[in-house]
């Protein structure tokens, strides 16, 4: 996933320390000329053993201050993710996925907002001076802002209903620990502009925050006048899209960026959704695969979901005492899948990339585009997002 | 001026005498004051200005041969010279009653050429005829072009200010409104911003379209209060006000020329609206970008504060430190020296994260996740980029925690090549870790890329380069940069780990580059630092150099090479001697450990055998070599080939000196230096040379002076 433009030609900027040491003094001419030969004395020091002190006397004082948390301390190595450390921080082995009915702690209304759409995916870092208390005002700050950027130049005043309508609203129940901020679910209503009086306003972009069962320890080394919501799901035209990120990058200095969602995550998702046919019919996994050959080949895996079910199970059996599934076992059922395809067509499907996974739970993009089918497992695909989201973190 | 001035008192003084303290203050002579007194009683402009002063409501103006006179009097003065401030009270007052007349109305404006200040309360005045509504259009518009052109002249401006609203009404005259747009827009503070007027101008705007003088208030207003209005300006907005100063400008400018001294005038008082930077950058966009909090405003609207993009030098930023309002976007302030200054002193912890948040983010866009729209040209961008970060890192001297997490994640998949000079300055500025971090995040990448690397010799320059500075910056530092995971022997660890690392690299980058000269002598620059951590920087630390770099210099085939190493070897043994000495001295010290002893002794009897003594092959020392393999070589006297005279480095030098002592001499006997006082004569003419190196080592190892410097840094010698 990581492009870095290469062969840019950069000059090297090189200052090279004098070779010399010209000091004053150094061509003084000595008129006495009158020396020894001495012979060779050599002055050899000795080691003595002694015991390892550092010197005490020595203040080491603390530094208080910082610019951010440095990177090997405490929480810190959370964000190595392309390098090294991620492979300390990246769970290898994470619960099954458990269907709860969420309805009983969430708003069904809520829920049936989050179910029905095709959500694009990005990371937000950190929101600061976020207050759930003043959904209000921003619903009206906003809506302002989009008339405003809609009519460049023409000042709006905030508050006025004015073409668009924006409102924000808490989805309360879906974090799962204390330490997760609520949901915030952003709708924007549009009046077209010839649109009878009696016509409703039609909603033209949803948007949510959310942070499902965030790193404990990340979210508690945030300082208080922090939110983090680092999970932001969108479904409207990409403007509008553009103009509530913009305003939220001026109002609480955060930042967006892309979240496109790994093979492992995939994977993990085939996994779990599979894991999940007993109790609820899957009714079919779909997988898809693009193969870099040239054309390239788009592979479309539909795979029936008791035989699906079958293999996962032979590897992780669903009598099994623990209810957490380990990342090996995650590999293998896909190098089962793999295998049975190569078996049928001799193509080697680890050779691409996994682009896709549906089920009837719900399906998910490389791209890092969602749907979720049944909310019955939202929390389970939401902490995975969220921690996918929390690994894009800077700093 | 000064004879005119205290018009003021006109009204009082029928006489007219028109007094001459401010002359005498203005340290005239005596003399020089009497001849203005005179000449002031016979004055006409003063009883031109009396007369006109005393111009009553319905007066006959037209044939009205006196009023035309005077006004001509007056008018030749204001031109020539301008006119005081208080002539502007009366005139002002004259025209705009319309006691004169309509036409003269205008015709007073016009030639209202302030000499030097114009007071406020003649503009208050002023604003008070014009409410009164009896004066003509153009007349009206006439005057606020005039108190726009002199607005920067007005003496001060509260008392206008505290009228805003009266001005403020006029903006409904479809006629005034740009000009009062733009009055207002000089006046107005944060506490003239109200929900009423705000919603008086979108309906203006509603009706006259979005015109720029309203556009640009508007937007002030936005500046002042973003909870009450909400504006986006176009990517390119034209100017937001025209110049109306066309009447006065020729004579202003005219009468300021000649009153040098005077308070200049602001001749363009047009706003320059900032041309906002292309938004395909985010990096860019941020950096100006400089939108005040919603939330931070509603909360202390009160408050009188100061934002940080507004305060200009660093005796402004202490004034106010107390009430400094961070702007919305952390990212702006990245680059500008006032505002990390503050930051600095303030040490809020969520501001520097909230430009750590933002930092980190636009590089991890900008470099990790490059964006694929081909954007190939952004290299002197993103050049751009790192050197702000840059800048704002060495100013602060320390480096930001996001671009050190981020330099970890770049550094797996970097080339080596791309922005090389921002990166490596970047990473000089890491702070040491623990040494098992070290290895892993930062010496496992470097490895590969110092080896792999294709200009292999440019590179590993630099990266020595680099350790250099990094070694350096953080031993100048280190009592108090301790990174607060770090024990001090942890520290030592990592300095230790860090110079052991610098030191496998450059004897394997030696020997790769067939000891590249300029290699080698970067090697040597890095460890004269290094020899020198324990007096200069007070780490109890001496780590000597390998082998690998070692005898690549004792044999180098440059002189300066060899020198450095001779300067170098004699900054290990005061080191060594002072850190010997402490610890014999207190009980408690650090230890060195005896292999660096036993090391230093190793290299310096190989050095000094080698150059002094002629008998380099030591048995059991690291260069022992079997003396047949050496008898094959074929070579006379090898043991004295790496003598100060027959070094590789230094026997040009010597056929040199050879030369001048013996210049009949065909045949050259190098031998013949050897004897006598043309031993001392050759080591004279040597360190003459500028071996400023060899010459310290020389002395404090074999015993033997030049004469050339104090000898007091000498210790007692003894045999080895």
């Amino acid at each position: 996933m990581i492009h870095i433009s290469l062969g840019s030609s950069t000059r090297l900027v090189f200052l090279p320390r004098p070779v010399a040491r010209w000091e004053s003094g150094m061509f003084k001419s000595s008129s006495c000329f009158i020396f020894f030969w001495l012979g060779v004395f050599l002055f050899i020091m000795e080691g003595r053993g002694s015991a390892v002190n550092t010197p005490a006397s020595r203040p080491v004082t603390r530094r208080s201050k910082s610019y951010g948390r440095s990177c090997v301390e405490a929480p810190s190595y959370f964000w190595q993710t392309p390098g090294h450390l991620a492979v300390l921080k990246i769970p290898n082995s994470r619960g099954t996925a458990k269907s709860q009915t969420i309805t009983n702690k969430v708003d069904p209304e809520h829920i049936a907002l989050l179910v029905k759409n095709e959500w694009k995916l990005s990371y937000i870092t950190p929101l600061h001076h976020f207050r759930h208390t003043r959904l209000k005002s921003y619903s009206k700050h906003l809506s302002a802002f989009i008339v405003a950027e809609k009519q460049q130049g023409v000042a709006v005043e905030v508050g006025l209903e004015a073409g668009f309508k924006v409102t924000f609203s808490a989805v309360l129940g879906l974090a799962e620990t204390d330490e997760d901020a609520e949901t915030v679910f952003i709708q924007i209503q549009s009046k077209p502009v010839f649109a009878a009086v009696a016509d409703a306003p039609k909603v033209v972009w949803r948007g949510w925050l959310t942070c499902v069962n965030g790193d404990l320890e990340y979210l508690r080394s945030l300082p208080p006048d922090f939110v983090s919501l680092p999970l932001f799901c969108t479904s409207g035209p990409e403007s509008l899209t553009t103009l509530v990120k913009s305003w939220f990058e001026r109002v609480f200095d955060c930042n967006f960026g892309c979240l496109a969602l790994n093979s492992t995550t995939l994977n993990w998702l085939t996994a779990l959704w599979t894991g999940c046919h007993p109790t609820c019919n899957i009714r079919h996994l779909k997988l898809a695969w693009s193969l870099p050959t040239q054309p390239p080949l788009d592979v479309s895996y539909t795979v029936n979901p008791q035989d699906a079910w079958e293999l996962w199970n032979s590897i992780h059996p669903e009598e099994s005492t623990d209810d957490r599934i380990d990342i090996q076992e995650v590999q293998s059922f896909i190098n089962g899948l793999e295998a049975h395809f190569f078996r049928h067509f001799k193509i080697f499907l680890s050779a691409g990339t996994l682009v896709k996974v549906s089920t009837a739970l719900g399906s998910a993009h490389v791209d890092g585009k969602i749907k979720i089918g049944n909310s019955d497992y939202i929390t389970t695909l939401l902490t995975l997002l969220t921690e996918c989201a929390l690994l894009k973190m800077p700093a | 001026m000064a004879d005119l001035s205290n018009l003021a008192g006109l009204g009082s003084d029928p006489s007219g005498e028109i007094d001459s303290s401010a002359s005498s203050a203005n340290n005239r002579s005596l003399r020089l004051a009497e001849k203005e007194k005179r000449k002031g009683e016979a004055d006409p402009f003063g009883l031109a200005v009396k007369y006109l002063s005393q111009v009553e409501a319905g007066t006959v103006v037209r044939g009205n041969d006196e009023l035309e006179r005077n006004m001509l009097v007056v008018e030749t003065v204001a031109l020539s010279k301008g006119l005081p401030s208080e002539v502007i009270t009366v005139l002002l007052d004259l025209a705009l009653s319309l006691n004169a007349g309509t036409g003269n109305c205008a015709r007073v404006l016009k030639f209202l050429i302030p000499a030097t200040v114009v007071p406020q309360e003649a503009i208050v005045k002023g604003v008070s005829w014009l409410c009164v509504g009896k004066m003509p259009m153009n007349a009206q518009v006439l005057f606020v072009r005039w108190v726009l052109t002199v607005f920067d002249l007005i003496d001060c401006k509260d008392n206008l200010r505290s009228i805003y609203g009266f001005i403020f009404s006029f903006v409904t005259e479809e006629n005034l409104c740009p000009f009062i747009c733009h009055l207002l827009y000089l006046l107005t503070m944060r506490e003239h911003v109200h929900p009423y007027r705000v919603r008086k101008l979108l309906d203006i705007q509603a009706k006259m379209g979005r015109q720029p003088f309203l556009t640009q208030l508007l937007a002030l207003y936005k500046v002042f209060r973003p909870d009450l209005v909400t504006l986006s300006l176009p990517s390119r907005v034209r100017t937001g006000f025209k110049n109306h100063n066309s009447t006065w400008k020729v004579a202003l400018s005219a009468v300021q020329r000649k009153n040098k001294g005077a308070v200049l005038v602001d001749q363009s008082l047009s706003l320059d609206v900032k041309e906002k930077p292309s938004t395909r950058k985010r990096v860019r966009c941020h950096l100006c970008n400089t939108v005040k909090s919603l939330t931070e405003h509603t909360l202390n609207s009160n408050k009188k504060v100061f934002c940080l993009q507004e305060l200009r030098s660093f005796r402004e930023l202490l004034e106010n430190i107390h009430n400094i309002e961070l702007p919305a976007q952390m990212g702006s302030l990245l680059g500008s020296a006032l505002a990390l200054h503050y930051l600095d002193c303030v040490q809020d912890e969520s501001a520097s994260l909230r430009l750590n948040f933002w930092l980190g983010h636009s590089l991890q866009e900008e470099f990790l996740l490059c964006p694929v729209d081909g954007s190939s040209d952004n290299t002197s961008e993103a050049c751009r980029f790192l050197s702000t970060i840059l800048f704002s890192q060495q100013f602060l001297q320390e480096g930001f925690s996001s671009t050190e997490s981020f330099l970890y994640k770049f550094l797996s998949v970097w080339d080596g090549c791309l922005l090389r000079p921002q990166i490596l300055d970047l990473l000089s500025d890491i702070p040491l870790m623990p040494s098992f971090y070290m290895h892993k995040l930062l010496f496992e990448p470097l490895k590969q890329l110092y080896f792999t690397s294709t200009v292999f010799f440019k590179v590993c320059m630099v990266l020595l380069f680099f350790f250099l500075s990094v070694c350096l910056y953080q031993a100048r530092a280190w009592p108090c940069v301790l990174p607060r995971t770090m024990t001090l022997s942890g520290f030592m660890d990592s300095v230790m780990e860090l110079v052991r690392f610098v030191g496998l690299l450059a004897s394997e980058g030696l020997r790769l580059e067939n000891c590249h000269v300029l290699l080698l002598n970067q090697t040597l620059a890095f460890y004269e630092t290094v020899c020198d951590m324990f007096l200069k920087y007070s780490l109890p630390l001496i780590i000597m150099p390998p082998a690998g770099v070692f005898y690549p210099a004792l044999f180098a085939t440059d002189s300066v090479s060899v020198d450095r190493l001779g300067y170098i070897m004699y900054r290990y043994r005061k080191n060594l001697t002072l850190a010997k000495k402490q610890e014999q001295q207190r009980e408690q010290t650090f230890h060195i450990s005896r292999n660096t002893y036993k090391e230093f002794n190793r290299n310096l009897q190989a050095m000094v055998n080698s150059m002094w003594n002629s008998w380099w092959c030591i048995p059991g020392s690291d260069i022992e070599i079997d003396k047949d393999l050496i008898s094959l070589s074929k070579v006379p006297e090898p043991w004295c080939r790496f003598d100060l005279i027959h070094h590789p480095a230094l026997f040009s030098y010597a056929i040199e000196f050879h030369q001048r002592c013996w210049p009949e001499r065909k045949n050259v006997d190098l031998g013949s230096i050897k004897t006598g006082k043309y031993w001392n004569w050759y080591m004279e003419f040597l360190f003459n040379q500028g071996f400023d190196g060899l010459n310290n080592f020389i002395q404090t190892n074999t015993g033997h002076s030049s004469g050339l410097s104090s000898q007091d840094d000498r210790q007692p010698t003894s045999q080895p």
